[in-house]
């Protein structure tokens, strides 16, 4: 679920799902997948119902996506300004004079110097950055209510990634559009989000606000994914904590807790029945039978 | 299964888990390839009939229904009967006999054409790519110029200036035009792996340049040299036929498709079937060839990868 | 704890250099003809030391040369001018037969998992290969150091005679990592070793080059763009931009206290995994991009983008890498007034 305006981050490891996740919420997904079951809800209406006409209006107009790598996105023979333009007279809500106009100001907005001239560029005269901000502008350019950034950041370097964080943050300030962030990276979630949604083998582990999430984890998987990335502000060294083996084969899961082989706190039952998602909190859900709060009582947590 | 610290122990990696799933399937490229191979067809085909063809040119080579070079076996330009299948020729040989020759002297022409250019080409390809500079330069000016001069002039004058037209003679003429290709390919290949970071890393741990080249560049590049070369014995078979045909190629007793069909021409209004059968064999080989190769080629093409 | 206790690293031997850059350049030539004469000049005039037994890390983002650095300090490229001491050989002026054996001592770790081991070579070939190479175990004996080695960097033994594209790519840096190894080196160069791996997999690389430091007293070049990883391995850090090391000192001590405007902001960039600490946090943001190897600004390289610029001293004088404060060098006029 996601809130009008808010800024929800997914986290997980490569293959955890996160990305068929938002690609799902568009009805995105490449054959042979399929949803087998469940539902997305947009506005109260499932977007399952939607009719072609009506999903080609849904994607981009309500909802649109910016991808990790903006190169693959953006089409190398058109002018960025045109590609832009583009976007928003293939959803009709702009006339073509009015779309024309909106180009400069899109790109003024996502912070590119120079966007007169910047909209006659063609990708490749642009850097990795402001191709990302081009891709940005262009997913705003029809002023969407949810904007889904799939790992925006992970190609750039750590001061192009601080610019694109900051723009985020202030769309989504200014324009009240809400952002679903899908990433690998806690701490780019740390510094952006409201609400943390935390995937492992494609399924959501625990969720809640990033403040509970950071400060009081539930699920082991969680817990040790904040043990065991180091940080920049640390002073002491200490031993990172390790997440033994790897994710599981997901043609071949094991049986109960997805997690349960990595896990250093489980208990017999987690081999044998999968837990729920349950409410562990306020706002905050974890799928876990032992729970952190239980599995550290008497020990004191490392940090 | 090891049972599980209910509490959190803070020594380093003392939890190992139950890992299950620490590799994968075992499975070599090789084996892998095989498998896709498997799954064509066309390409399955093509080598129950090249299996055949390799039998029967070694059965050849001790037993024919008759000796191909026996004439007069019964009335000339005979057609198929139950003692001779395909008929007798010309001469009154058997053309069955006749045909399970020319099988031998097609396989070795094409096997050994393959096998002489690809040692020519793989060598020179290798050292232009690896070493590039003027050992480059020096073998593409070669490649260029064999590529300028016409095939049967090549192979021609080789056949005149030998004076001889023994088998081996003919293989080392079809080489020396077929080698190119080969040439051609694994410089390419070579010159792109040679950037690759398994090869970096065999340098920086200090191998050898030859050891490089042997056990980092050449295995990598042995997909595309086999399909290569798989394409290369169809090439030389129908050269041979075609040298034949024109009377450059094996000397006459000796039975070769080409030859046979060469005879057949003359009669073809009235005895077809001593033209139509080597033909046919021709072309069925051809086919056979082609199909492996493409379904090689389609089982190791790096882009079908996962 | 233990491995806190190695980290303390005081004897005498530390302080003495291992391995000594002094003003290495590498410029790639591009285009001949109509471009001719221009050169990406990736590694620009550089120089610092690695000491015995150090972490030395090297950061920088992508396209500042790092890479490039690591490589021609290994010699799998040579270098344009300048030299690279190993303790008192010049290895630029090693060739052929001596450099290969040089070799045997230093040892690099590759950034892809997967692009960096032979697909068509079992694993253990590819870990007995040094081996070979220098003649030195045969037979039983070379199988016992594979085995011994897959198990220090903890792979199973039992998967000698696999395949690289049967393991996954944690597994695959170690197959990497134990292939460094097995020759008892001094010397690692690991080119980002750990980006390509998954969050959870990379820290138990981390703990895995760690520990091996600590059994061999390993020296390292550890070659990063992630400030955070750097800043946990590493007793040392030097930041590069555009070619040119701007910045040398104790790894908390630069932390703590840059004195260069780039690095600063660097720092300032990388987000806390902490909510709380990040609503407090304010990156400085750089303006503009990074410029063209190829033709890089005049003056200091960083003065297109740096907050405290002050023309046109910035723009014409290069500063050089100067001592600051005890064992802190950087190069700028105006250190440490950001």
């Amino acid at each position: 679920m996601v809130n009008k305006g808010e800024t929800l981050g997914i986290v997980g490891e490569s293959g955890c799902g996160k990305s068929v996740t938002a690609l799902s919420v568009l009805r995105l997904i490449p054959e042979p997948g399929r949803i087998v079951s469940g539902h997305i809800w947009f506005k109260d209406r499932d977007v399952a119902s939607y009719s072609r006409e009506e999903l080609r209006e849904y994607r981009g107009n309500d909802v649109s996506m910016i991808f990790q790598d903006p190169m693959t996105s953006l089409n190398p023979v058109l002018r960025v300004g045109f590609q832009i333009k583009e976007a928003m007279v293939a959803h009709e809500r702009f006339d073509n004079k009015t779309a024309d106009e909106r180009v400069v100001p899109m790109l003024q907005k996502v912070r590119i110097s120079d966007p007169k001239e910047r909209a006659k560029n063609y990708p490749h005269q642009f850097s990795g950055g402001m191709r990302q901000r081009a891709m940005i502008a262009m997913g705003l350019s029809n002023e969407p209510d949810l904007l889904i950034a799939d790992e925006p950041t992970t190609a750039l370097d750590v001061t192009v990634q601080a610019q694109i964080i900051e723009l985020l943050r202030d769309l989504n300030r200014d324009m009240g559009t809400a952002v679903v962030l899908i990433t690998h990276n806690l701490a780019v979630v740390a510094s952006l989000c409201t609400r943390v949604i935390v995937m492992y083998a494609g399924r959501i582990v625990e969720s809640g606000p990033t403040r509970q999430i950071f400060n009081s984890p539930q699920h082991p998987y969680t817990w040790s994914l904040l043990q065991s990335i180091p940080r920049i502000d640390s002073t002491q060294h200490d031993k990172l904590l390790t997440i033994a083996g790897l994710p599981p084969d997901l043609s071949n899961p094991p049986p109960g807790c997805l997690f349960h082989p990595r896990c250093r706190f489980r208990v017999d039952r987690c081999s044998k029945e999968e837990p729920p998602l349950e409410e562990v909190g306020p706002e905050q859900a974890a799928r876990c039978w032992v729970l952190m709060k239980n599995a550290l009582a008497g020990a004191e947590p490392v940090r | 299964m090891a049972t599980a610290p209910s509490t959190f122990e803070p020594g380093p990696d003392s939890f190992v888990a139950t890992d299950t799933y620490e590799v994968g399937e075992r499975m070599s490229a090789w084996e892998d390839t095989w498998r896709r191979l498997r799954r064509n067809k066309l390409a399955l085909v093509g080598m129950a009939i090249i299996v055949i063809l390799v039998i029967t040119a070694i059965v050849s080579s001790f037993w024919t229904p008759y000796d191909v070079w026996r004439q007069s076996l019964g009335p000339t330009y005979q057609g198929p009967t139950g003692k001779h299948p395909f008929g007798l020729d010309d001469s009154g040989r058997d053309i069955l006999s006749r045909l399970m020759g020319g099988a031998q002297v097609s396989m070795v022409v094409g096997v050994g054409t393959a096998t002489l250019s690809s040692i020519i080409g793989i060598m020179l390809g290798l050292l232009a790519g690896f070493y590039r500079g003027w050992v480059d330069t020096l073998v593409s000016l070669l490649i260029n110029v064999f590529y300028g001069l016409p095939d049967l002039l090549i192979v021609l004058l080789i056949v005149a200036v030998t004076q001889q037209r023994g088998l081996g003679n003919i293989i080392l003429a079809i080489s020396l035009t077929a080698w190119l290709g080969m040439a051609r390919l694994v410089r390419g290949q070579t010159l792109s792996l040679r950037e690759r970071e398994f090869v970096e890393a065999a340098r920086s741990v200090g191998t050898r340049d030859r050891w490089i080249l042997v056990r980092h560049i050449f295995p990598n590049a042995l997909g595309p040299i086999i399909v290569q070369a798989t394409f290369v014995i169809p090439a030389a078979i129908l050269f041979e036929a075609f040298l034949s045909y024109l009377g450059f190629g094996v000397k006459p007793p000796t039975p070769s498709w080409g030859a046979m069909a060469s005879d057949g021409f003359r009669s073809l209004q009235y005895a077809p079937h001593i033209i139509l059968i080597p033909a046919a064999a021709l072309c069925i080989t051809l086919m056979a060839f082609n199909f492996m190769g493409d379904g090689l080629r389609d089982a190791l093409d790096p882009r079908m990868r996962r | 704890m233990s491995a806190q206790d190695s980290h303390v690293k005081q004897s005498p031997a530390y302080e003495m250099a291992l391995v000594r850059v002094e003003d290495v350049v590498k410029h790639f030539p591009i285009g001949t003809g109509l471009f001719g004469g221009q050169a990406v000049r990736a590694v620009d005039g550089v120089s610092f030391e690695v000491r015995s037994g150090e972490t030395l890390g090297l950061v920088g983002e992508s396209g500042c040369g790092k890479s490039t650095l690591g490589r021609v300090i290994a010699q799998l490229q040579p270098a344009t001018a300048g030299h690279v001491f190993f303790r008192d050989t010049d290895l630029v002026r090693l060739h052929g037969e001596k450099l290969r054996r040089m070799r045997q001592q230093m040892q690099m770790i590759f950034q892809d998992p997967y692009a960096s081991l032979n697909p068509r070579m079992t694993v253990g070939d590819i870990i007995g290969e040094p081996l070979q190479n220098f003649g030195i175990a045969r037979g039983k004996e070379r199988e016992r150091r594979i085995n011994e080695v897959m198990r220090t960097c903890g792979l199973n033994p039992n998967f000698i005679r696999r395949y690289p594209h049967e393991f996954s790519g944690g597994q695959r840096q170690r197959i990497g990592i134990a292939r460094a190894l097995v020759l008892n080196p001094t010397f690692i160069v690991a080119d980002e070793p750990i980006s390509a791996l998954d969050v959870s997999i990379q820290a138990q690389i981390v703990n895995l080059l760690e520990d091996l430091q600590d059994r061999f007293k390993l020296t390292y070049l550890f070659i990063a763009h992630d400030l955070s990883v750097v800043r946990h391995l590493s007793d040392r850090v030097a930041v590069m931009y555009l070619g040119k090391i701007v910045e040398i000192a104790d790894s908390k001590e630069i932390y703590l206290n840059p004195l260069h405007p780039y690095t600063k902001a660097l720092l300032s960039s990388i987000p806390i995994p902490d909510p709380d600490l990040e609503a407090q946090r304010e990156p400085i943001l750089l303006k503009g991009e990074i410029p063209s190897p190829v033709n890089p600004p005049t003056g200091c390289r960083f003065h297109t983008r740096c907050p405290i610029a002050q023309f046109p001293k910035c723009s014409e004088e290069e500063p050089p890498l100067e001592e600051k404060a005890a064992g802190h060098r950087a190069a700028c006029h105006f250190a440490g007034q950001l």
